[in-house]
């Protein structure tokens, strides 16, 4: 009963917030212990070998909506009380309205009902509730850009749950069914037939407008790079991930695997070449946010034990650092005014001092320098395969990643800043403390021969050339600023685009 | 089997309402569009799952006749619920930027929006 009671008590307390407005504080409060406490219930069940499924309503499972916990879903619950935390803290000092955590209490409880969700049409149900919800918060502020960012994001997510929809109409006809259960036990006969494919590019497609992959989720950097700090740390740590959760539920049950190959490296490298001549600290570390999707859905893609829980290390670790970089670039950004990094390196005594340690600390682990959290995930990742094509996606999407945040270097020349009040030391502090940490919480993801076997001398060599060798082309890099096409993150042209990315996951699956 | 049903009809709707989201640089009409897009797609999903010799699904006198599956019409009314909304909620934020620039055209105000953000 647990896993139903997660999202139903964050929505009791959305309603609460507005009702109650001068206890929001304690309530956000409550709401974390609520989930600290069910959900270290649910995590000693799990390591005890023990999983809670129910059908709501008392239906039978083909019948009612199923909830379920599973590794993918304790993990990434696991990521959300650690953004919770952080974000809480961040804005422990502000005076935001009351309707803004009502949202806050939406989001989580959408997160939490979509970890748990085993069930197609649910999906879509819960994934349109966090499109509405995320579209609200991008807006909060009411800036003109902002509202034009969000007003974009819901044509495509709008979008692409058509085609999402459409997928789940046609795979109802053919199964009768849409729990992914029994799914994935009828599906394993017919992987090859002709309306499996269709129905398995529509769903990919819907999924991927909202997961963060280049060529479909154009949205994206304006969405991103406009919200407020906070808001931009929870839509990229969080709600990006939940188009991820559903895109591994998918994978043993349709044949994605080489669709999502592809895309990895296309969301890859085109992500890091924006990157790299992004010039605005919060639009660079949007577009980041679609280069690291590659790794993900890499480990996706490949679909061994090794690789996939390569991913889903790197996709905590990403929600780590993610999270602790955007919050640490928007108080640089509200304290000095400027969002452009060359403005910000000549205002840099002004940036207080924890902010900065943020942002380094941010940066090397999602470099992947050895003992942080970027460098578990990558090695995973390229152990978990033998194609030698798959091995060198990462190698050169690292590459590319040292080579866009070797801009941010002279930032982090050792000048006294102001301070900070605790709340937002506390909230770097909360996303810090676990990244630095990461290597020893990888021994719960493996067996631990796998973990002594990955994890030597040689990747923590490897890792640091890797650096080395991105700093070096860094020096190489042309100093003129490149004009790179603006216009494909339009709405017209946008639509287009996601259309085409539609047939090109049904070619790939045509040739697979 | 007719050439002119409802998944036909709903597939020509859709291509009619991207072309919409394409083409037209008014705001409020490329809404309308996404409405008629995701109209589409409730259209095809009913009527794939249609049965025309089927009975309504509440316990009939009769046995025996076969029943209509009520659970895509159950979703479909989910979905246009939420359809509802998205277009609720988009509207109120293209009032906010019509009462700032004065237009629904929506070149123009992406143009606005950048000059703003360059100055």
């Amino acid at each position: 009963m647990s896993v139903a009671l997660l999202p139903l008590g964050h929505f009791l307390f959305a309603a609460l917030s507005l009702a109650w407005e001068r206890g929001t504080r304690r309530l956000l409060l409550l709401s974390l212990f609520f989930d600290a406490s069910l959900l270290g219930y649910l995590f000693c069940s799990f390591l005890q070998g023990e999983t809670f499924a129910v059908v709501l309503g008392g239906w039978e499972r083909g019948i009612g909506i199923e909830l379920a916990d599973d590794r993918y879903s304790l993990v990434f619950c696991f990521l959300a009380i650690f953004l919770t935390g952080a974000v809480i803290a961040y804005l422990w000092r502000e005076h935001l309205r009351p309707y803004f955590y009502m949202l806050f209490h939406l989001l989580l409880g959408s997160v939490f009902a979509l970890l748990f969700a085993q069930d197609l049409f649910n999906i879509y149900v819960i994934m349109e509730l966090l499109t509405l919800v995320s579209f609200l918060l991008v807006g909060y502020e009411r800036k003109p850009v902002q509202i034009w960012a969000s007003l974009k994001y819901l044509f495509f997510a709008s979008l692409g749950m058509v085609m999402y929809l459409f997928g789940v109409g046609i795979l109802y006809y053919h199964t009768g069914t849409l729990n992914l259960g029994i799914l994935k036990a009828q599906l394993i006969g017919q992987q090859d037939a002709p309306w499996l494919l269709i129905v398995s590019s529509l769903l990919a497609t819907g999924i991927a407008v909202k997961a963060g992959i280049f060529v479909f989720s154009l949205w994206l950097p304006a969405a991103h790079a406009s919200a407020s700090p906070a808001v931009s740390a929870l839509l990229s740590g969080l709600v990006i991930k939940m188009g991820v959760v559903v895109l591994f539920r998918l994978a043993p049950i349709f044949p994605l695997s080489l669709p999502l190959e592809v895309l990895s490296a296309i969301t890859g490298l085109l992500g890091i070449i924006y990157a790299v001549y992004t010039y605005d600290l919060k639009r660079m570390l949007a577009f980041h946010t679609l280069s690291q999707i590659g790794y993900l859905i890499l480990g996706i893609g490949i679909g061994t034990e090794l690789a996939i829980a390569g991913g889903l290390e790197y996709a905590l670790g990403h929600g780590l650092f993610k999270g602790l970089l955007f919050l640490s670039a928007g108080t640089a950004v509200q304290v000095t005014g400027k969002e452009d990094i060359p403005g910000l390196i000549a205002r840099r005594s002004q940036i207080p001092t924890a902010a900065r340690a943020g942002l380094l600390i941010g940066t090397l682990g999602i470099i992947g320098l050895p003992p942080f959290a970027g460098f578990c995930g990558k090695t995973l990742l390229s152990h978990g395969t033998d194609s030698i094509v798959a091995q060198t996606i990462p190698v050169i999407l690292s590459i590319g990643t040292v080579l866009s945040f070797a801009k941010l270097l002279p930032l982090f020349h050792p000048v006294r800043g102001p301070s900070s009040p605790w709340s937002k030391i506390g909230s770097y502090a909360i996303l810090a403390l676990p990244m630095v940490f990461f290597l020893p919480l990888t021994r719960l993801f493996i067996p631990i021969e796998q973990w002594n076997e990955s994890f030597g001398v040689i990747p923590g060599v490897e890792s640091i050339l890797i650096v080395g060798l991105g700093l070096l082309l860094y020096r190489f890099l042309p100093a003129r600023p490149v004009k790179l096409p603006q216009r494909v993150f339009r709405l017209e042209e946008a639509v287009l685009v996601i259309l085409s990315g539609f047939f090109l996951v049904y070619l790939l699956l045509l040739v697979g | 089997m007719q050439f002119i049903n409802g998944v036909t009809v709903g597939i020509v709707l859709f291509g009619i309402g991207i072309l919409g989201l394409v083409l037209r640089r008014d705001l409020i009409i490329k809404l309308l569009s996404l409405g008629l897009v995701n109209e589409s797609v409730i259209l095809c999903l009913v009527s794939l799952n249609a049965r025309p010799d089927g009975v309504p699904p509440i316990v009939y006198a009769e046995k025996g006749a076969p029943y209509v599956d009520p659970l895509p019409q159950a979703l479909v009314l989910s979905a246009i619920v939420i359809n509802f909304a998205i277009l609720a909620l988009a509207l109120v934020f293209v009032m906010l930027l019509v009462e700032r620039y004065h237009t629904t055209d929506s070149q123009r105000i992406e143009h606005e929006i950048q000059q703003e953000e360059h100055r």
